[in-house]
């Protein structure tokens, strides 16, 4: 298939793995899937300190499960991605712990408390679910059907992050200006969750061409704020003065200054060369290496000849 | 044995101790394997220990939720307990070092091997909430069995992984004998029924499983008695090891960061859950 | 190894692909997929299945014309044309024949 035929042809779940896609086609998909499977991967390395700091057995369970979720979807995001032949799950891996592969912004950051760990939950997680649900039309059907089984099961999350994010809020005034400082610390990284507008990004014309992406940086932006604005105000916070956000209600849209957001350390981030996203991707690296005896063990069997020792002797 | 609320001191006392150590085992044994959530050997084996982690999680829930006749609620067996006052053994507190895979499934099925005995004796129990609750952790349990039997047949099929397998045993082995000691209320927990088989004899064929298990497979196992190979620290006895404090102090730090005085649940109380609507 | 895995979701249905699983062996991946597949609803069962045992035929593989190549309208019963009722059942078979039809001129265009 050319190019041409791609672009004309693109539309919902319209090629799979039966399908002669040319190179360009395939590395882009392989890109941006990629990148959401590492999110999911990077996401959950983030949330997983917050198992052990559950402060409930029920709260324990929800948040073991949803760590275990995000490692699921890079499962089956790396599948969909494998499926275009460009590369397999076990070079995007090694491409991830080497820092060579990308991922999301919000997670090259730390969560320092459980004060900070709505702002995941929640307002990410959230942002990630408004993503997905546009991806449910893009144009890899494997990855469609990827996003489907990704809906179905993210629900919890957010809702989950919500109640987090209630309990302090409606908690003591400490905990509320706990809470507070924490918004206003993840807002600006959130606000970049979605990426610059779309005549800065590099990839995002061609991806909407052939219809991987199906929504534009600024209206996923958009339809964000537009649902969780009034979250954030519902629950008592405040957004910050700055990075500037006006809500046109005339055109029911927001208006994001994006000169009050530091585009410059988005790309810093970007490029894996932020210190905290650094020492993030050094850290699994290390946990990794220390596993990969496991990963050799099982691939091949030395056949060097077990004599079960006989219990008595 | 009669009702809850009509139990006798002594019985009351041997449900209740019963009910700790099988609560407190399952709490510390799931806090840790945790910890391998996001850095398992693959991503299925990650996958696969969060959903051991969880049902160990769901049984300690469902232990401590009969504690809760006696009074006591979540916030006083679990957040602002004495540690002290913690009965589990002192196999499933031990951390695991970086990448040891082999000590999760060693310490897995040295600890569902127990399970599987225990509850199969508690199957049996005079008191019927536990006898009630039995069938559910055991369908559970035989499929972490399961699990670390796999594993373990896998990992010694090659040399390194038979020698780290060997090195997990060698370790936990003494711990893994804590799971058998006995509380102050192991009499009356035997002859009220609650138990009716003796620890002690659990533990002999505790012992013969996992050392025919575990020969086959080329690994050695302990032969020295019980008294001679167990640690100090025994758990049951309240004595812990040095690592026990601060895990503690971690999984408690939140909780006593936000000034919290109750724990939420997020789902039905486990009664409730088994009505059939 | 990679192992495909087919789900089940209730008794006398068929198998259908959902995915896969990496694991060193048939044990474990039976484990895999049941917590990987069937965790939020149970399947009444699951195959897997490894990749490499699978053989394929493709419609663009040389030699390949499925469905043949000359014409076959003999097997279709739109293509006979009396002036005969017929039973329930053989006008049932006309009907999705009708449709099996259709859904091939569709995808041909």
């Amino acid at each position: 298939m050319d190019i041409d035929t791609v672009k004309r042809r693109a539309g919902p779940r319209e090629f799979g793995p039966g399908d002669d896609m040319p190179r360009e086609y395939r590395e882009a998909a392989t890109r941006m899937i990629q990148f959401h499977a590492n999110s999911e991967i990077m996401g959950a390395y983030i949330e997983r300190p917050f198992i052990r700091q559950a402060p409930s057995l029920d709260r324990k369970l929800a948040i073991s499960a949803q760590v275990q979720d995000e490692v699921g979807h890079g499962q089956l995001l790396y599948r969909a991605a494998e499926e275009l032949g460009i590369k397999t799950r076990e070079e995007m891996l090694e491409e991830l712990e080497a820092g060579e592969g990308k991922f999301l912004n919000c997670f090259h950051y730390p969560l320092d408390d459980w004060y900070e760990l709505p702002m995941i939950m929640f307002f990410v997680d959230g942002a990630a679910m408004r993503r997905q649900a546009t991806l449910k039309r893009t144009s890899w059907e494997p990855y469609a059907h990827a996003i489907d089984k990704i809906c179905f099961e993210e629900g919890f999350h957010i809702k989950h992050g919500e109640d987090i994010l209630r309990t302090i809020a409606t908690g003591s005034k400490r905990d509320r200006e706990r809470l507070q400082a924490a918004f206003e610390k993840w807002w600006p990284r959130i606000l970049q969750f979605f990426g610059p507008t779309d005549d800065q990004s590099t990839h995002g014309e061609f991806a909407m061409e052939v219809g991987l992406k199906t929504m534009s940086n600024d209206d996923l932006r958009n339809a964000f704020l537009n649902a969780y604005v009034p979250k954030a105000e519902k629950y008592g916070l405040e957004l910050p003065e700055y990075p500037r956000v006006e809500y046109h209600e005339s055109d029911d849209y927001y208006e994001v200054y994006e000169e009050d957001l530091d585009w410059e350390e988005f790309f810093t981030v970007a490029k894996n060369e932020h210190p905290t996203g650094v020492g993030q991707i050094e850290k699994r690296e290390r946990t990794q290496a220390a596993v990969e005896w496991v990963r050799e063990a099982i691939e091949s069997p030395e056949q060097g000849g077990v004599t079960p020792a006989t219990a008595d002797d | 044995m009669v009702a809850t609320e009509e139990l006798s001191d002594r019985e009351r006392a041997a449900v209740e101790a019963e009910l700790r150590t099988l609560a407190d085992d399952e709490f510390v044994v799931a806090e840790r394997y945790t910890e391998w959530q996001v850095r398992g050997p693959t991503l299925e084996a990650d996958i696969a220990i969060a959903n051991i982690a969880q049902d160990e999680l769901g049984h300690a829930r469902l232990w401590y939720d009969l504690l809760e006749a006696f009074g006591y609620d979540q916030v006083d067996l679990i957040w602002e307990r004495d540690p002290d006052d913690f009965r589990h053994a002192t196999l499933v507190e031990l951390p695991f070092e970086d990448g040891d895979w082999a000590d999760c499934v060693v310490r897995g099925y040295l600890y569902d091997t127990h399970e599987h005995l225990r509850l199969q004796a508690l199957e049996d129990s005079a008191y019927v909430p536990i006898a009630d609750r039995v069938g559910k952790v055991r369908g559970e349990e035989h499929y972490h069995r399961e699990h670390a039997q796999n594993w373990l047949e896998r990992l010694a099929e090659s040399r390194e992984g038979r020698e780290r397998v060997q090195g997990a045993v060698d370790r936990l082995f003494p711990h893994a004998l804590t799971l058998f000691e006995r509380t102050d209320h192991e009499e009356a927990i035997v002859d009220t029924g609650v138990r009716p088989e003796p620890i002690a004899d659990l533990r002999a064929e505790w012992r013969d499983i996992v050392s025919g298990f575990l020969a086959g497979l080329g690994v050695e196992v302990p032969v020295e008695s019980a008294e001679e190979l167990l640690p100090e620290a025994r758990g049951r006895n309240g004595i812990h090891t040095e690592v026990w404090r601060s895990l503690y102090d971690e999984f408690t730090f939140t909780y006593r960061q936000l000034g919290r005085s109750e724990a939420p649940s997020l789902m039905p109380a486990p009664e409730e859950a088994d009505v059939d609507v | 190894m990679i192992w495909e895995v087919f789900r089940q979701e209730k008794e006398k249905d068929y198998h259908t692909h959902v995915g896969n699983v990496h694991a060193p062996d048939a044990e474990l991946a039976k484990q895999y997929a049941q917590i990987m597949h069937a965790r939020r609803k149970p399947a009444n069962s699951l195959w897997v299945v490894p990749k490499e045992k699978i053989e394929t035929v493709h419609a663009d593989d040389p030699g390949t014309e499925m469905g043949g190549t000359t014409q076959k309208q003999y097997r279709w019963a739109t293509n006979y044309n009396t002036d005969e009722t017929f039973a329930e059942e053989i006008e049932a078979s006309q009907r999705e024949q009708e449709e099996a039809e259709r859904d091939l001129a569709e995808a041909d265009n």
